[in-house]
């Protein structure tokens, strides 16, 4: 009970990457599918965020300006920036995979005249 | 980090997700998803990561529901269960979830503990960015400085996919022929707006800020939260609203799609062609530190600071554009005429 309570976010990411894996697999709408491959990008940015999380920890940004002690930076006392700045481009290119996504919903909705997987297979064979 | 927050956004974010997935109105489904993106916001604030956090409000929360909206509006609201053999996708489904869990629940024994500041992911390259980046850059958002200044490769190759991502959803979508076109059903009394005085009133007056406030995020982006990536979606989002609440010819006016290629293009070269002048001034590629030669009244350190901000301005003008094509394109089905 302690361990799984100590490491909730890596079980949470472990559950929303199985929602966003099988809404892919066994959705028939294809907007649901693209809605589960969010769901998938945003469970590895949450495992990700999690890795680069420290206890005890301010935000990545240093504390300076006017009045500002100039003391020497305790690494331990800001969270680690790498993961966050891979997660910031990796949302960004999200919302670009999203865009060309529903592209080829619509692509395929202008020949078919259907989003669901049943008919568009119907209509290919 | 306050834990019973962090259990609680948690739990919101896992029934969101599994409503978004269960709900049959794909409406629903989108607003839903919004939802959950504003939760992750929420729980990304929570773990000190506030840039990730303001692009996911912005990108996420903003955009990303906006684009969901214009695919349902272009296509069908409902879903329809699978005629046949319904029960065997659900059951591959089910079977390759549990087992992609089963593997990753043996490997979560061998993670590092959450929040452990001796973790090694927290150890070899991340003390250096934190201890060294005042001393190197001037810059105290680490993020920032990261993304801008140490892994600028990285940044600038990211640009260019976002800049391929527009390429493709022109080539997908867009038509011009006139019998290549694929004819909507008229749904003129939605697409034309009907003049709503209070929502147009209020956008009237709050665009200008949002625009002010997105140049803000850009030109701040070294001292607080933002940046390129969060200013550039801002001010595409700006447009968005513009489109939504008055007319999609409003927004073609001003940004049609010449303007938006080019803006496109021309946000990448900025930042290519900041780093080919490092390259010609002696230096690396995306060195800034040599821009001390041409920028008047700067040492070293200054540079790289003002090299930051002239990429992260290129970012901005690169994302402003191609978000608006992308919602342009897909709202209209290509055809640019009439949209949501």
């Amino acid at each position: 009970m302690q361990s799984i309570l100590a490491d909730y976010n890596y079980w949470i990411y472990i559950l929303l990457m199985m929602i966003g894996l099988y809404a892919m697999l066994a959705k028939n709408n294809l907007v649901k599918k693209v809605i589960g491959m969010s769901i998938f990008q945003t469970a590895i940015i949450v495992f990700y965020v999690s890795i680069g999380a420290k206890k005890h920890a301010s935000i990545p940004i240093i504390a300076h300006g006017h009045g500002a002690v100039e003391a020497a930076i305790d690494v331990a006392h800001y969270a680690n920036p790498l993961p966050h700045v891979l997660m910031l481009t990796a949302i960004v290119v999200s919302v670009g995979t999203l865009g060309v996504a529903l592209a080829i919903c619509l692509g395929i909705y202008r020949r078919y005249n259907t989003l669901e997987e049943d008919d568009i297979q119907e209509q290919l064979q | 980090m306050i834990w019973q927050l962090d259990l609680s956004v948690l739990t919101l974010i896992v029934l969101c997700a599994f409503a978004t997935i269960m709900v049959k109105d794909l409406l629903s489904a989108a607003i839903i998803f919004g939802a959950y993106s504003f939760l992750m916001c929420l729980l990304w604030t929570e773990m000190g990561a506030v840039d990730v956090a303001f692009t996911e409000a912005s990108v996420g929360a903003g955009v990303s529901t906006v684009l969901f909206f214009a695919a349902i509006y272009q296509t069908t609201r409902m879903v329809r269960p699978r005629r046949s053999a319904q029960w065997l996708s659900k059951a591959v489904g089910l079977t390759a979830a549990l087992l992609t869990g089963l593997v990753l629940v043996i490997a979560e024994k061998d993670f590092p503990d959450f929040g452990n500041s001796f973790s090694p992911a927290s150890l070899h390259l991340s003390p250096y960015y934190i201890t060294q980046t005042l001393h190197d850059t001037n810059v105290p958002n680490i993020v920032t400085s990261v993304l801008a200044d140490y892994r600028g490769f990285d940044t600038m190759f990211e640009t260019a996919v976002i800049f391929t991502a527009g390429l493709a959803v022109i080539a997908i979508l867009r038509r011009i022929k006139k019998n290549d076109r694929y004819e909507l059903p008229d749904r003129s009394v939605i697409s034309e707006g009907y003049p709503d005085t209070i929502i147009r009133f209020v956008t009237r007056q709050i665009v200008p800020f949002i625009q002010l406030f997105a140049l803000y995020v850009v030109a701040h982006g070294h001292h607080s939260p933002g940046g390129g990536f969060q200013g550039g979606v801002i001010l595409g989002a700006s447009f968005i609203l513009l489109a939504i609440s008055y007319d999609f010819k409003i927004v073609l006016g001003i940004m049609n799609e010449k303007t938006n290629i080019l803006l496109g293009n021309i946000g990448v070269l900025i930042y290519a062609g900041i780093g080919f002048l490092c390259l010609l001034l002696g230096a690396n590629f995306l060195d800034y530190s040599m821009l001390s030669k041409v920028l008047p009244a700067t040492d070293t350190v200054m540079a790289r600071s003002h090299g930051m901000l002239g990429i992260e301005i290129g970012v901005a003008i690169a994302v402003m554009a191609i978000v608006i094509s992308i919602y342009l394109n897909v709202a209209s089905h290509g055809k640019y005429d009439k949209g949501l």
